[in-house]
């Protein structure tokens, strides 16, 4: 009986161990079951734009880059749907400090990977540019269209993803890059892949960082979307000073790749990126 | 055509000059990969440094084989003839 005792009081620790006594404020219920109706609504109207009204506007546009800036641009507007719908319905809070740096031709934006949505916010406003995408989304049967219609460039094999992202900048088109290549980890150090480098030192015209943290930290890669947090969270997005990268050109590419990325992944710890 | 020594002197000049290897350490036997730390990236960067010398478009999945610098002068060797 008294080991029965003990047994409970031990649950009873452990439970109040992983849900301190901070309490959920801010509407959580609300919260929860909003986050889960916005991701469904985004899923399905992913999916819509890609089956359906990108191929549309494929056909009415035979001209390959008019049609990528078109889909770019309804894509772009879907993304920004969301982002008002999920702050505007106050599950999220976003602050977006210097975007009108973004969208230059031949720019190469290069940011950490929090969160699942940080891509919505950098097409979401910067909605010309293309973006290096996991490969597995160009097999994803929710996302294909989309990523196939808007022409956004695989990350997959190395040799194609460098060589697509070299002719997109060398094209005046802005490109973004996840460095990290997936999202990081809540209390890990940033880890970056060298790929960005390569290619900023290969072929951007500019190359701006962008620094986002999201406070308190949900939607990370350790979290399934339903753990939001007790509290509303917050994005901040801050568009850093471009980087010189004549600087780095006297040297060859791998040399050179290797020493931008090297201050890049300074540049990015020092931002206090890192979620606690 | 170039002969095998003159394919080696040129991907050890290449070698020394992008990744600032030593050159001692580029030898035939040498494994791109352990023993010259080479990863995916660079073999993209050595590729395109090689076909711009040899006047030629490639692309890295004709090296998908290649290990060593030995395979890579095979290879280059292989590809002048075609």
């Amino acid at each position: 009986m008294r080991g029965r005792t003990d047994q409970l009081h031990a649950d009873a620790s452990e439970h109040f161990y992983e849900w301190p006594a901070v309490k959920r404020t801010d509407y959580y219920w609300l919260r929860l079951v909003g986050t889960g109706l916005w991701f469904l609504v985004f899923g399905l109207v992913t999916f819509v734009l890609g089956f359906l009204v990108l191929p549309l506007i494929r056909l009415v546009t035979p001209d390959r880059a008019r049609r990528r800036r078109r889909s770019r641009a309804l894509l772009g507007a879907g993304m920004r749907f969301f982002l008002h719908g999920v702050s505007g319905l106050r599950f999220i809070e976003y602050e977006f400090i210097g975007r009108e740096k973004l969208g230059r031709p031949g720019q190469l934006l290069v940011a950490n990977h929090p969160t699942l949505i940080d891509v919505c916010f950098l097409l979401g406003f910067a909605p010309t540019a293309t973006c290096i995408v996991k490969a597995g989304h160009f097999r994803n049967l929710i996302t294909r269209g989309a990523v196939t219609g808007a022409g956004y460039i695989p990350n997959a094999p190395t040799e194609d993803m460098i060589h697509a992202a070299e002719a997109a900048l060398r094209g005046g088109e802005t490109l973004l890059m996840f460095p990290e290549g997936t999202r990081s980890v809540p209390g890990k150090p940033l880890v970056m892949q060298r790929g960005a480098a390569n290619v900023a030192v290969r072929a951007a015209r500019v190359l701006t960082p962008v620094f986002i943290s999201c406070e308190p930290s949900t939607l990370s890669k350790n979290l399934p979307w339903y753990r939001i947090p007790r509290s509303r969270p917050k994005w901040t997005l801050r568009v850093g000073d471009d980087i010189d990268l004549e600087a780095y050109r006297d040297a060859p590419v791998p040399i050179a790749s290797r020493r931008l990325h090297a201050d890049l992944a300074g540049l990015f710890a020092g931002a206090n990126t890192v979620p606690d | 055509m170039k002969s095998r020594q003159e394919i080696f002197d040129i991907v050890r000049r290449s070698l020394v000059d992008l990744f600032e290897l030593e050159e001692p350490t580029v030898v035939p036997e040498a494994r791109f990969d352990d023993d010259l730390e080479i990863d995916s990236i660079d073999a993209v960067d050595l590729v395109d440094h090689l076909s711009r010398i040899f006047e030629r478009r490639v692309s890295p999945r004709d090296f998908r084989s290649v290990r060593t610098v030995n395979d890579l002068i095979d290879c280059i060797d292989r590809l002048q003839t075609q």
